[in-house]
């Protein structure tokens, strides 16, 4: 009788990934979702969505002075003495997931309400005015973007803007 | 000669208490995974900080209910987080030296689910989502014990790790299966150039077509036929030696450190589980 619930076991996530079922939501589900867990690592190839930022610097004629847009995306160096101790690179992957967070949040977010609302956006405002920071301490007003990028084996296939925002002066 | 003594005192032992060296080294694989998360988030009081993007001062607005944001507040003050993180540890290095008990394990299971919330959620997904399965395995087994039978709270403690880490494989492997990207091989190359020691560089050996295709099936296969692993034991040591090699890789290409350390956690678990099933049909 144990082998075939088992079995069974099996033959129902099988089950769960071929039949789609309505998704639950909730802002509790949401931060207890470890105990819910889909166990889909890696497994989508699509559109993923990437952060780029340009910074500004307010001229004397009130002009503002652009960068080019510049992607925010954390790339680190390997070592083997990561394996037990690798705050860094794990801070650059949770700044990431917060970005894909900030995608599905706009993805979810009805339409007509602002944005600038969101938890995640207040996030990527502060993510954006760090990272800018470093690259120019001078800098006098910023602005990001949400791009939807299709990668290939080699290549960027297809990029989207999904959202811009307004310009926004830095803070101090 | 040492290490052959001690090998041989090793093997002993798994044969005559399999169940008492499971739960020990369950207990100190897993304490050492917890004292490398918790050092790791000591490291990082510069993102949580009040002006930083991590600031709890943005994210309290995600708690929907007043009563248990004014909580959060004040366990969530950077000292008071800080102070948490330093028990935290004191908390692994005393399950390592003493086993596991009811407070520790509860103690270390809400103060899991307080570090959670403090990452909206989740930190580094699917190693949090193993650590509070192993924590939730623990726990079983302490609250069963305590009311009595022991044996019992550990054997539900392993069977719920071990199912749930069985189930990590085969979904990974299943889910993989039916997207063409894996099955052509693509994905795995699209994936390894954006991760966070990406891009593969031009000469890559697993930017050939071929060795990403056979790279990408021998994962897929081996992670469906993960459930396998509960026919025998030494099938179950097979399946889990493979697992650190995957696990390894996915650090060495991906970053994931946490992740080999979290499911190292539910090997033990998986081959007592395996053992046991296995004896079924003796």
């Amino acid at each position: 009788m144990t082998e075939v619930l088992f079995v069974l076991y099996f033959v129902v996530l099988v089950g769960t990934l071929v039949f789609k079922t309505p998704i639950i939501k909730g802002p509790w589900l949401f931060l207890l979702r470890a105990f819910f867990p889909n166990w889909k690592f890696f497994h989508a190839v699509g559109y993923v969505p990437h952060l780029y930022a340009r910074l500004a610097v307010q001229l004397a004629s009130g002009e503002l002075q652009w960068s080019d847009w510049g992607l925010i995306y954390p790339r680190r160096v390997r070592r083997l003495s990561h394996l037990v101790h690798n705050p860094d690179a794990n801070i650059g992957l949770g700044q990431q997931n917060m970005v894909d967070h900030f995608w599905a949040d706009l993805h979810d977010l009805p339409e007509g309400v602002d944005p600038r609302g969101l938890v995640s956006y207040k996030m990527m405002q502060r993510l954006t005015e760090q990272v800018l920071r470093a690259r120019d301490v001078n800098f006098t007003h910023r602005q990001f973007e949400l791009r939807m990028v299709l990668d290939g084996r080699s290549e960027t296939v297809d990029t989207q803007v999904m959202m811009t925002s307004p310009v926004e002066a830095a803070s101090c | 000669m040492l290490s052959a003594a001690f090998l041989q005192t090793y093997i002993q032992a798994l044969v005559e208490a399999p169940t008492l060296m499971a739960i020990r080294a369950t207990e100190l694989v897993f304490a050492w995974s917890l004292a490398i998360q918790t050092l790791e988030y000591l490291r990082m009081g510069q993102y949580t900080a009040d002006d930083a993007f991590w600031s709890w001062q943005l994210q309290r607005a995600d708690i929907p209910n007043a009563p248990v944001r004014a909580l959060l507040d004040v366990l969530f003050k950077p000292h008071m987080h800080q102070m948490h993180l330093v028990l935290r540890l004191c908390a692994a290095v005393a399950l390592a030296v003493q086993g596991a008990s009811l407070p520790l394990i509860g103690f270390l299971f809400v103060g899991n689910l307080l570090i959670l919330i403090r990452w909206r959620g989740a930190f580094n997904g699917g190693s949090d989502f193993l650590t509070l399965v192993v924590l939730t395995g623990l726990l079983i087994s302490q609250v069963v014990g305590a009311f009595g039978n022991a044996q019992l709270g550990w054997q539900a403690g392993f069977w719920y790790i071990a199912i749930q880490a069985i189930t990590s494989y085969f979904m990974s492997g299943a889910v993989k299966l039916l997207r063409r990207e894996w099955r052509n091989g693509s994905a795995m190359t699209i994936f390894l150039n954006g991760a966070i020691y990406g891009p593969l560089s031009a000469t890559h050996p697993l930017r050939n077509k071929w060795l990403a295709l056979v790279g990408s099936w021998g994962f897929i296969v081996w992670e469906i036929l993960f459930p396998l692993s509960l026919l025998d034991p030494r099938l179950a040591a097979v399946f889990c030696a493979v697992a650190a090699l995957f696990h390894f890789l996915v650090f060495w290409f991906f970053g994931l450190n946490r992740f080999f350390w979290a499911w190292m956690c539910s090997f033990p678990a998986i081959i007592w589980c395996s053992a046991q099933f296995s004896a079924r049909f003796a």
